[in-house]
């Protein structure tokens, strides 16, 4: 299955007291994920952070298996955050790249039914971003994250599809791209009225806009 | 509480979450909360807590899934304050 899923969690844009409360963030987590924070040596990470990162793995599952399965609706706690890995602590400097070699990442398994998937976090004191794909190599995809200047919802829209097209600009031959919407809500690459067969997310809060792209082959071989 | 009740109660809940005021002002019961009030996803988790303390009801988690547009956001608001009406008799 091709697809991509993303998520960007701008910290400074959530509420941090509400986030510490039960009733919220057992409507993220499940009963395990909570324990599980105390009991496997994660307590380096403060509990808030903690919940808005396994949020912004299960989003980004969620948009991963949406684009195949358009009536998924998100819930949560019906998304399964196992096998969670830290990095050691070394500063976050890439803000673009293809897999995550170079970066202090985040490790996870992210379960939903049957399905499996792997992911792959970022984390800085701004912001938490996070990629999930089906298999655990990540070296073909390409993501991005960056700054806006303000939150207004149109602006996040318009920033975030700017953001990508300059990317895909820099990678691909076509002339004549575009990001559309399937049917579903999906974002999809059109070069004219023809579809691209690459798999887009995006993903947007307060002043932070990401990216995720998975070509289904090389883009070496898409180049002609 | 009737429909209408619950529908003008719903959008002070909603308001805090959304920059569309106007679009907030003439929602129906097919206005999708992310796609057209462009609320963020990680604003409905607050959207249902609030909705829960406005209410004084419990909003399940299959429950919580179905709150993607105004429509589906009454009726489930509507369920559960009758449930709650009739444990309490």
């Amino acid at each position: 299955m091709n697809s991509t899923g993303n998520d960007i969690v701008s910290l400074n844009a959530v509420d941090i007291s509400r986030t510490l409360q039960p009733r919220f963030y057992s409507k993220i987590l499940c009963a395990t994920e909570i324990s599980h924070h105390h009991q496997a040596g994660l307590t380096q990470i403060p509990f808030e952070r903690y919940v808005w990162l396994l949020w912004s793995i299960k989003e980004s599952a969620y948009k991963y298996l949406q684009r195949h399965n358009p009536n998924l609706l998100f819930s949560p706690t019906k998304f399964f955050v196992t096998r969670l890995e830290i990095p050691s602590e070394n500063p976050l400097r890439l803000m673009e790249g293809v897999g995550f070699e170079e970066c202090p990442v985040y490790k996870s398994i992210v379960t939903f039914g049957p399905e499996s998937l792997y992911s792959r976090s970022l984390i800085n004191q701004e912001f938490i971003f996070s990629v999930v794909n089906q298999t655990n190599d990540f070296e073909n995809i390409h993501w991005g994250i960056k700054s806006i200047d303000n939150a207004d919802p149109d602006h996040q829209s318009t920033e975030v599809r700017s953001f990508l097209m300059d990317k895909l600009d820099e990678l691909l031959p076509y002339d004549d791209l575009s990001i559309s919407k399937n049917t579903y809500g999906c974002p999809i690459l059109l070069n004219g009225t023809n579809q691209i067969n690459i798999s887009v997310s995006l993903a947007h809060h307060g002043c932070w806009v990401a990216y995720s792209l998975q070509p289904q082959e090389t883009l070496a071989t898409i180049s002609f | 509480m009737t429909k209408q009740e619950i529908l003008n109660e719903l959008k002070k809940v909603i308001a805090p979450y959304t920059t569309n005021k106007e679009l907030l002002e003439s929602i129906n019961d097919q206005t999708d909360l992310i796609k057209d009030l462009k609320i963020n996803s990680a604003n409905l988790v607050d959207i249902i807590i609030d909705a829960e303390a406005k209410y004084d009801i419990e909003i399940d988690y299959d429950s919580a899934d179905k709150m993607v547009n105004v429509g589906t956001c009454i009726d489930v608001i509507s369920e559960k304050i009758k449930e709650k009406n009739e444990q309490h008799g």
